[in-house]
């Protein structure tokens, strides 16, 4: 194996070499320094392998023939290994990136590359203090150099502002050094960390002190960083990017290394900067539209986080410490790389400016995953870390700092959140053009690769063994690389996956899971349907649908917390892909993300409390969890959780804007099969944990008040829509009011209600989305005052409306009335009438934005500028088709529902089920045989039809304007067609309920939040001597308050 | 004696340098306090390897073998410690010219283009 | 409980017959009283047969669609199927033909099949002032059935069933067992929301029959009509006779045919004239108006009824 010596002497070989070439614009020397980085990479390459592999070992390197303390060693261990070649192959990337700047400029820069690169392969493999000073200044040098390449004022200045800050910051490191060397004797690390006690200690407490804070400073802490931010911003992005993930990465393994060489003597004070910084910067990141600066904003705070993590896994003793601490890193090098190269690419600084990148819609993956990778979702390494570092300080007590690690992650969502989403959904200037060039496109998707590749390897080195089936997202890798296909292709091959797959699946289901497991693999496959109707391409929507279906399918197949949260996690990420495709859904898109992260949050910290009760990750701990201490903080941390997905009243705002603006066969997707995923999620908690209190207040009974106000408020907002779509967004969340209700009565038969209500929901809402999703799209609108008539135009689509709204208001004799009489039994079971009485008023509002959609949009008069609208598309109108056969079906027979349903649950409870004599359902209050409703209903219906048309035979059918208008003709009879404000008297009566608490609510939390950011980074005057000064005040109190005084 | 002399003269130039980096908005000032403060730490350095009464640690000949002599790490650590502070405060005074030719100022106040 | 035997069918028809035929003599009695109380003469006892057999026999009829035409066939369904899955006289197989179907819930959301279907039918007329009188009608049905829902929770939980026979049967043995004496509170409540389910003044506004009477029935004529009408007679028949079962007793079957028929008249009757006194007392409320009256007194004394019913039961 190559001696790691030679990573730096071919490094700095290189570096004089290139000298001899003059000012030269030719390739030779551009090239000459591709190949060093090329075998630096190979050397530090085939050492990780290595030494990953076992195969060799980790090894001191020694100079001048002398050993330690004598002379410096190196060192070259895992680790080593594993971070130099991530800065090798950065550096070479980077090059690569750079090979515009290299025309423009000259030579000398390909030198300083070099060197930069030279000095962090000292820094990650240096023992000696003194050594690590002097490659630390030679990074700094470099870096100095690099910065300020184009020589613009804002490079000059930040560069300037980096070159003072680094000065100051090494001053005090040299003397920490030397008085080390003075308490110790030695400069060697491993020879300080194995004479370390209390009393060395005290004595060289100083000394230590100024190398940990030196070090700190390096990292750039919050609030004394703006140097470090003007440096992101000011640079070219490929030096950012070198910055962000060389610099950083080995600056943070060097301050592990003092850290360690000090026996972990600052661990505390190192936790609470870390977490200041990492919250600190989240937070005033929230003000910040310039891209590269908000990158830079989000590096320190990542950064902010390892350290953090670095210093709680000391602090709390927790396992897999390294895997925690590097997975951090690792991700955020890669990730913030590729987005510094990207915004290379791109060549807009401001945010509101990314949408050219849409130009080249295949870097939407580069930047999703890597986003995605930043803010620790799945299938990323950071999401593993995460899961780790939660579950051990949970498991140890801290919960404080799992609160704090969880908001900032929630922080840093808001502001990288906006700008994909801005990214994806602004338009562009078509002059504009991308830096799309090989040598600029090839790292971004060599790292994105590699971010996905290290995610599926960190799966295994969790602590945590977890139940996921990668096959899910194996199918997902390989629809997204095969995107270039026709989208009808696509669908074929999803359906069929889904299909193939999804029968097992199914079959393979028990118990309540399965009533799930049917919903969504039905739903899947009925809802691509219309799919085959869109032409194109369809670039992304195959991958995110796939994406959607694996998380909701691994949700059901989970076994334990991590499966089941990382499924959520896929399944959230996929759905918000899909809602962002919709046309003006950026904003609601995005509240739809920030609440689904913060409901999954919640979810971590009760799974991680379980676990820290109970000891198990396994979901059946949570019935263990039932009886442990603060129990009931766990069920409302769950509950809570998955009402964000349910959208309850107060967590709801996301939903009308998502569901109403995302694509016609998206929103039956979201509406109907995703919002079951927390109907399963709190039935799941209910079942396993049972009736749960805080204090002296149930739970269930705050659930059920919740729910039947949100039913009744937003049944109410339902029909005060004027848009169709949105109407029906409300509906699904009054709808999910019911199906919370029917958990929150912890009885058999309101788990029965709320399953059927998911069952059915699931069916008419469907049916409904995709019924005025076509009419939306024949008409080209979705305001309802503007259509009207159109029963002649579209006669199976209202048909299909007319039946949904039938069995929706529960009216029998179709399916929807099963949910409403179990809901009366469960609550005269239960006797929470009050209850009970809001929730059916809610029900009776429910008819009135019901009416309002069939008739504003099918009867009344005809537009003229709707005469020709045509019926639906068949691809639409085909689900439909099949989900009315399904409503019918159990309309007809109601049993063949609620029986095997019935069943399922007295598993758990059979107190109140249903007893069944025939088709005859019997209560314990009272009975309904729905076969005999069905066939009376039909027999009325058939004679009085018959009567009707047997008198009325002559009945002569007329024209649409013939109506008479107060004994006047009406010049314009479609003027007439009643529609706009249609219950002004209610909202004159009730219009208090439309107050938007909620939204506004919420609205000052986010207005609070950004005014505290516009207020704070006011810190970050741009005044270099001002930065240096707080620098200054930073050591000082830092020392007074780690040492308790002077 | 001389080591602690050394040792408060190496401190108080120190200090003295960060009282000159903080309170001058003249970069070129600000770069002298840099070296002031650099040869604070240079001093502190050599103060800290001093013996009193030692010889310089060469060895000429072999009576010099048992002699007390000053530790010579710090003083080869000072070496290069110069070396690079050289490095640095060149390096600063190359950006002071740039900085003047873009700006036709020094005033460190007036380079605030990036901030917040 | 028992099941289905095809002798119902005749019995069910036998009930709607019967059913039409009280209706309209009620509607002629009522008419009758309207009258006097303005100081007229009033129609002719029997003038409601004559215009629904006239309205019947009319040859010519129009149609403004599938929709228009189902309607009044959805709106007979919905008030013939209350009337038969109501017991209309406990014990009496004849009048309890189809009860086993379900419970009162079962009617109570049964009755807007027909409410639904009509609205519809009135809605594909293409005359806005249809559309205008549903929204009304909706909006004071949402109001006021909340504190019916709460009387009908109230005198569940009294009861223990929702069964309307087991209801019925609570109350045989006495007037004292009624429930208007036992559980006075929510037969205020529910007496207050029948006010509003019956039409009339002050709560009337919905088809405003003193001026342009608006509503699906106006957009109709000839037989679509008539078989409106029709349901007219049997539709408030069948809600009375809910009142009377669930708060006034209900009707047994007596040894006496007669006997039974006159309680029946009786109690039917004077439940109606409830919402006809009230409704020559007072003027009418808008819509908004009964909306907030729905949500203050009747909401009110339905919540009393509920916590009292729950705390004495």
């Amino acid at each position: 194996m190559v001696d790691p010596i030679y990573l730096i002497v071919i490094a700095l070989a290189t570096a004089f070499a290139l000298g001899l070439f003059r000012k030269a614009p030719s390739l030779l020397p551009y090239g000459l320094t591709l190949a060093a980085l090329a075998v630096m990479t190979v050397i530090s390459g085939s050492w990780a392998y290595g030494i990953l592999s076992g195969s060799l070992e980790g090894t001191d390197i020694f100079t001048a023939g002398f050993t330690p303390p004598v002379s410096i060693n190196l060192y070259m261990g895992s680790l080593e290994a594993v971070l130099l070649l991530l800065v090798n192959l950065t550096a070479l990337m980077t090059a690569l990136v750079l090979r515009k700047e290299v025309k423009d400029t000259s030579v000398y820069m390909l030198m300083l590359l070099l060197v930069f690169v030279m000095g962090l392969n000292g820094v990650i493999m240096t023992r000696d203090l003194f050594n690590l000073f002097v490659f630390i200044e030679i990074v700094s040098i470099a870096s100095a150099g690099l910065i300020a390449l184009r020589s613009n004022l804002e490079q000059l200045g930040a560069g300037f502002k980096f070159v003072i800050a680094g000065a100051l910051t090494s001053g005090f490191m040299l003397i920490g050094i030397i008085f080390t060397y003075y308490t110790t004797g030695s400069l060697n690390m491993d020879v300080i960390a194995s004479q370390m006690s209390p009393a060395l200690a005290a004595t060289g407490y100083t000394g230590l002190f100024l190398i940990f804070i030196g070090m700190i400073m390096e990292l750039k802490p919050f609030p004394v960083n703006g140097w470090g931010l003007d440096t992101y911003e000011a640079s070219v992005p490929a030096v950012s990017a070198l910055v962000a993930a060389g610099t950083t990465s080995a600056m943070f393994y060097a301050f592990l290394k003092t850290s360690y060489m000090s026996g972990g003597l600052f661990v505390q004070a190192a936790a609470v900067i870390g977490g200041m910084t990492f919250i600190g910067m989240n937070v005033l990141a929230l003000q910040q539209d310039k891209s590269r600066r908000l990158l830079g904003y989000s590096s320190i705070a990542q950064i902010g986080l390892a350290v953090l993590a670095y210093a709680l896994v000391a602090l709390y003793r927790i396992e897999n410490g390294e895997f925690i601490v590097f997975a951090l890193i690792l991700t955020h090098a890669l990730a913030k790389a590729l987005l510094f190269w990207l915004a290379g690419i791109v060549g807009k600084d401001s945010i509101h400016d990314w949408g050219v990148i849409k130009k080249k819609m295949i870097l939407i993956a580069p930047f999703a995953v890597a986003v995605s990778a930043l803010l620790g979702l799945p299938p990323f390494p950071s999401f593993f870390a995460k899961w780790d570092l939660v579950m051990g300080l949970a498991a140890r007590g801290g919960m404080v700092w799992i609160i704090l690690i969880l908001s900032g992650s929630l922080l840093e969502a808001v502001y990288l959140m906006r700008w994909f989403g801005n990214a994806f959904k602004d338009s562009f200037n078509e002059e504009d053009t991308l830096d799309w060039r090989f040598g600029t496109v090839l790292p971004v998707f060599f790292n994105m690769t590699v971010l996905l590749a290290l995610g599926y390897l960190s799966a295994s080195q969790s602590s945590f063994s977890m139940g996921f089936n990668w096959i899910l997202l194996g199918a997902v890798a390989v629809l997204m690389v095969l995107d270039f296909l026709p989208g009808i292709i696509k669908n074929l091959l999803l359906m069929g996956a889904i299909g193939y797959y999804g029968y097992g699946f199914v079959m393979a289901a028990e118990s309540y899971r399965s009533v799930f497991a049917w919903i969504f693999a039905l739903g899947a496959l009925i809802t691509l349907l219309p799919g085959f109707g869109v032409k194109g391409k369809r670039m992304g929507f195959y991958p995110s649908a796939a994406l959607m279906f694996a998380g909701l399918i691994g949700l059901i197949e989970a076994v334990d917390f991590m499966g089941f949260f990382l499924s959520w996690e896929i399944m959230t990420l996929g759905s918000y892909f899909l809602i962002l495709r919709g046309k003006d859904s950026k904003p609601h898109a995005l509240s739809y993300m920030l609440f689904s992260l913060g409901g999954a949050y919640l979810l971590m910290t009760g799974f991680a409390m379980t676990y820290a009760g109970t000891g198990s990750i396994a979901l059946g701990a949570l019935v263990k969890a039932a009886i442990i201490p603060h129990s009931g903080i766990i069920f409302a941390l769950l509950a809570v959780g998955f009402m964000t997905k349910m959208a309850s009243a107060g967590l709801h705002i996301w939903l009308p804007g998502a569901h109403a603006e995302a694509e016609t066969d998206v929103s039956p997707m979201v509406s109907g099969i995703l919002l079951k995923a927390g109907v399963f999620g709190l039935l799941m908690t209910a079942i396993s944990m049972g009736e749960q209190s805080i204090g002296p207040v149930s739970l269930p009974y705050v659930l059920s008040w919740v729910a039947v106000i949100t039913a009744l408020v937003a049944n109410y907002m339902a029909a005060m829509q004027e848009d169709a779509k949105r109407l029906l967004a409300y509906s699904s969340i009054g709808q999910m009011g019911y199906a919370l209700f029917g958990i929150s009565l912890m009885s058999h038969l309101g788990w029965l209600s709320a399953l059927v209500i998911s069952i059915v929901h699931f069916i008419y809402k469907v049916t409904l989305f995709l019924a005025i999703g076509s009419v939306a799209k024949r008409t080209g609108t979705r305001n309802m005052y503007q259509m009207g008539g159109l029963i002649t135009k579209m006669p199976f689509t209202f048909f299909s409306v007319l039946i949904c709204i039938i069995a929706l208001s529960g009216i029998p004799p179709l399916a929807g009335f099963s949910g409403k009489w179990i809901v009366y039994n469960a609550v005269l079971e239960k006797r929470w009438m009050l209850q009970g009485a809001v929730a059916g008023a809610a029900g009776i509002i429910a008819f009135l934005y019901l009416f309002r959609l069939i008739f504003a949009i099918f009867l009344g008069q005809l537009k003229d500028n709707h005469r020709k609208v045509k019926e639906a598309p068949f691809f639409l109108i085909l689900p439909q088709a099949l989900l009315l056969g399904l409503v019918m079906f159990f309309s007809f027979l109601p049993g063949s529902l609620l029986r095997p349903v019935g069943e399922i649950l007295e598993e758990f409870t059979t107190a109140g089920a249903l007893e069944w004599q025939g088709n005859m359902a019997i209560s314990d209050y009272g009975y309904w045989n729905g076969v005999a409703v069905m066939w009376v209903f039909m027999a009325l219906f058939a004679v009085f039809f018959l009567i009707l048309t047997i008198n009325g035979r002559r009945a002569q059918w007329i024209k649409q304007f013939n109506i008479v208008f107060a004994a006047e003709r009406p010049a314009r009879p479609e003027t007439t067609h009643f529609s706009y404000n249609f219950f002004a008297p209610v909202r004159k009566a009730l219009g208090f309920l439309e107050y938007p608490f909620t939204t506004n609510f919420w609205n000052r939390v986010s207005d609070f939040l950004h005014a505290v950011a516009g207020f704070c980074r006011r810190i970050y005057t741009g005044n270099g001597q001002t930065y240096l000064l707080q620098m200054v005040i930073f050591v000082v109190l830092s020392y007074m308050l780690t040492k308790g005084g002077f | 004696m001389t080591g602690t002399i050394a040792l408060i003269t190496g401190i108080l130039l120190v200090l003295i340098g960060l009282w000159g980096i903080l309170t001058n908005r003249d970069i070129i000032r600000m770069i002298v306090g840099f070296s002031l403060f650099d040869v604070g730490i240079h001093i502190i350095m050599l103060s800290i390897g001093y013996v009193a009464g030692g010889t310089a640690p060469i060895i000429e000949n072999l009576s010099d073998i048992g002699k007390s002599y000053v530790d010579p790490v710090p003083q080869a650590l000072v070496l290069t410690a110069i070396v690079i502070g050289l490095g640095i405060t060149a390096f600063m005074l190359t950006y002071a010219v740039n900085m003047y030719e873009k700006k036709g100022t020094l005033e460190i106040d007036k380079f605030e283009e990036l901030k917040w | 409980m028992d099941g289905f035997s095809y002798n119902k069918i005749l019995f069910a028809a036998l009930t709607i017959f019967f059913t039409i035929n009280y209706g309209l003599i009620l509607q002629g009695i009522i008419g009758k009283i309207y009258a006097r109380v303005g100081r007229r003469i009033g129609i002719r006892l029997f003038q409601p047969y004559f215009n629904i057999i006239r309205q019947w026999a009319t040859r010519s009829a129009i149609s403004h669609g599938v929709m228009y035409y189902l309607g009044p066939v959805f709106r007979f369904t919905g008030g013939a199927g209350i009337l038969i899955f109501t017991p209309l006289i406990l014990d009496a197989p004849l009048f309890n033909s189809f009860t086993y179907a379900g419970d009162v819930v079962l009617v109570s959301y049964f009755i807007f099949l027909g409410t639904l279907g009509m609205a519809l039918g009135g809605g594909e007329a293409g005359h806005p002032y249809s559309a205008i009188a549903v929204t009304r009608g909706l909006a004071q049905t949402a109001a006021f059935e909340i504190s019916l829902m709460l009387a009908i929770y109230s005198i569940a939980v009294q009861y223990n069933t929702i069964s309307i026979t087991e209801i019925i049967r609570a109350q045989q043995g006495g007037v004292l067992n009624w429930t208007l004496f036992t559980n006075p509170i929510a037969t205020a409540a529910a007496m207050l929301a029948f006010l509003g389910s019956m039409m009339r003044s002050p709560f009337d506004v919905v088809l405003a029959p003193q001026e342009i009477p608006v509503g699906p029935p106006t957009e109709y004529q000839s037989q679509f009509l008539a078989m409106l009408m029709t349901n007219r007679t049997i539709f408030p028949v069948a809600k009375t006779v809910l009142y009377v079962n669930l708060f006034f007793g209900g009707v047994a079957l007596y040894d006496s045919y007669l006997l039974t028929f006159v309680v029946f008249f009786l109690k039917t009757f004077f439940v109606y004239l409830w919402s006809v006194f009230v409704g020559v007392s007072f003027p009418r409320f808008r819509v908004d108006q009964s909306i907030r009256f729905f949500i203050k007194w009747p909401l009110l004394i339905g919540v009393i009824a509920v916590v009292a019913a729950n705390i004495r039961y």
